[in-house]
């Protein structure tokens, strides 16, 4: 076909179409959503029986603000990315937070060795369901919300879709869940988020096709 | 130098404007801009591929991106960037394409016995005359979704990027056009 024929034929019959949500509006949007979910979550499993306790623990607060804001962050850089005008940069601007959150959970285990000793490792494997339980939905809705980025940067978009509600999920973990090793925290709830985002990206391209133009 | 800075710069402010009355369902406008960005999206292609060809295709596939994306447009913003990363999206995809293509085949001309080998005999060549042919009378969609997920072997879900068809519409469309030509040639099933 000609491409003097393919524009005839795209201008033809043209419909209006909405416009996109602006992105910190979109973000804002998916946010309260996950959060409400998660709520939602928390209040089904109950909170952990010492959750006074541990949030007087400065670390614990430190693990939750950062894992807020790495969530948060993932969620913008997401919604920004997804339009064709914006910066391949947005893609870094949760790497500050992710970097913070993991490396205070990775600091936590290293001050429990040098008090405890090698820490008992064990399966968590309602941590994982927890993450993914809540996490894949979460990324899904976050996927069907930027299902137009599909035809240019699909990829990236979904792993901060991924990583944006598996931060957000882990929030929901660490208040219901009793896990107090540092080192079981970052190989559970990191492995998971990580799991999450890394599935999103595989996945991503296809579920935002699947979900609709 | 800055007079054609700022020529451009009008330019992509007008093309903006034609965008958001586009979005509005400016069929006028809409043609006008297509057409008036044409030249631009076929100077970004051929900064990335060499053949007219597959220039041309590429600035095809820009335009169908472009049209799959318009309400992604924000007229508050600058269009060139908008336009930019889309005609350079779809060049790269066709460079990648092209490479993948390149790791399958050969240059058949450096084959000493290739040429009595496969020289096209008349019957071969009417057979082919005949299958473009048919290919060109089936509808729009089925002849996309042939030459997408079938001469140019791309994966579905590259193939709906790039047409702006879901993945169903595109399994559907394909599974159609083979059936219709089966029908043609009198293949079985």
């Amino acid at each position: 076909m000609r491409t003097d024929d393919l524009i005839a034929r795209l201008s033809t019959g043209l419909v209006p179409v909405k416009r996109v949500t602006p992105p910190m509006l979109a973000a804002l949007g998916w946010l309260a959503l996950a959060l409400a979910v998660v709520s939602v979550g928390v209040a089904i499993a109950g909170f952990r029986h010492d959750i006074e306790q541990r949030l007087m623990l400065m670390h614990e607060q430190v693990n939750l603000a950062a894992a807020l804001l790495t969530g948060t962050a993932a969620a913008i850089a997401a919604f920004h990315l997804a339009l064709p005008d914006r910066s391949n940069r947005w893609a870094l601007l949760p790497l500050p937070f992710a970097v913070f959150w993991i490396s205070g959970l990775g600091w936590g285990c290293v001050t429990e060795f040098v008090e405890q000793g090698w820490p008992a490792l064990g399966t968590s494997f309602s941590c994982m369901s927890f993450i993914m339980g809540f996490g894949v939905p979460l990324t899904l809705a976050m996927l069907w919300m930027t299902r137009h980025a599909a035809p240019i940067r699909p990829a990236p978009v979904a792993a901060l879709a991924g990583l944006a509600a598996a931060a957000i999920a882990s929030i929901g973990l660490s208040l219901s869940h009793h896990l107090d090793a540092a080192a079981m925290v970052l190989i559970w709830h990191g492995g998971s988020v990580l799991l999450v985002m890394l599935l999103s990206q595989r996945w991503g391209a296809r579920a935002m096709c699947a979900l609709g133009p | 130098m800055t007079a054609t800075t700022d020529a451009r710069a009008t330019q992509e402010v007008r093309w903006g404007g034609l965008l958001a009355a586009a979005q509005g369902g400016d069929a006028r406008a809409y043609d006008t801009l297509l057409r008036e960005v044409t030249p631009r999206i076929r100077s970004l292609c051929r900064n990335r591929l060499r053949d007219t060809a597959e220039v041309e295709d590429a600035v095809q596939d820009t335009l169908l991106t472009l049209h799959a994306l318009r309400h992604t447009y924000d007229p508050e913003r600058p269009f060139g960037p908008w336009i930019t990363t889309i005609a350079t999206r779809r060049a790269i995809d066709r460079l990648r394409r092209h490479g993948r293509a390149g790791g399958r085949e050969s240059n058949i001309d450096d084959l000493p016995e290739s040429a009595a080998a496969v020289a096209p005999v008349a019957e071969e060549r009417l057979a082919a005359r005949n299958l473009r042919d048919a290919v060109a009378q089936l509808p729009e969609s089925q002849r996309t979704a042939l030459r997408l997920a079938k001469l140019e072997d791309l994966s579905l879900v590259e193939a709906s990027a790039r047409s702006g068809l879901s993945v169903g519409a595109l399994k559907v469309a394909t599974h159609r056009a083979m059936q219709t030509l089966r029908r043609r040639f009198g293949a079985s099933e």
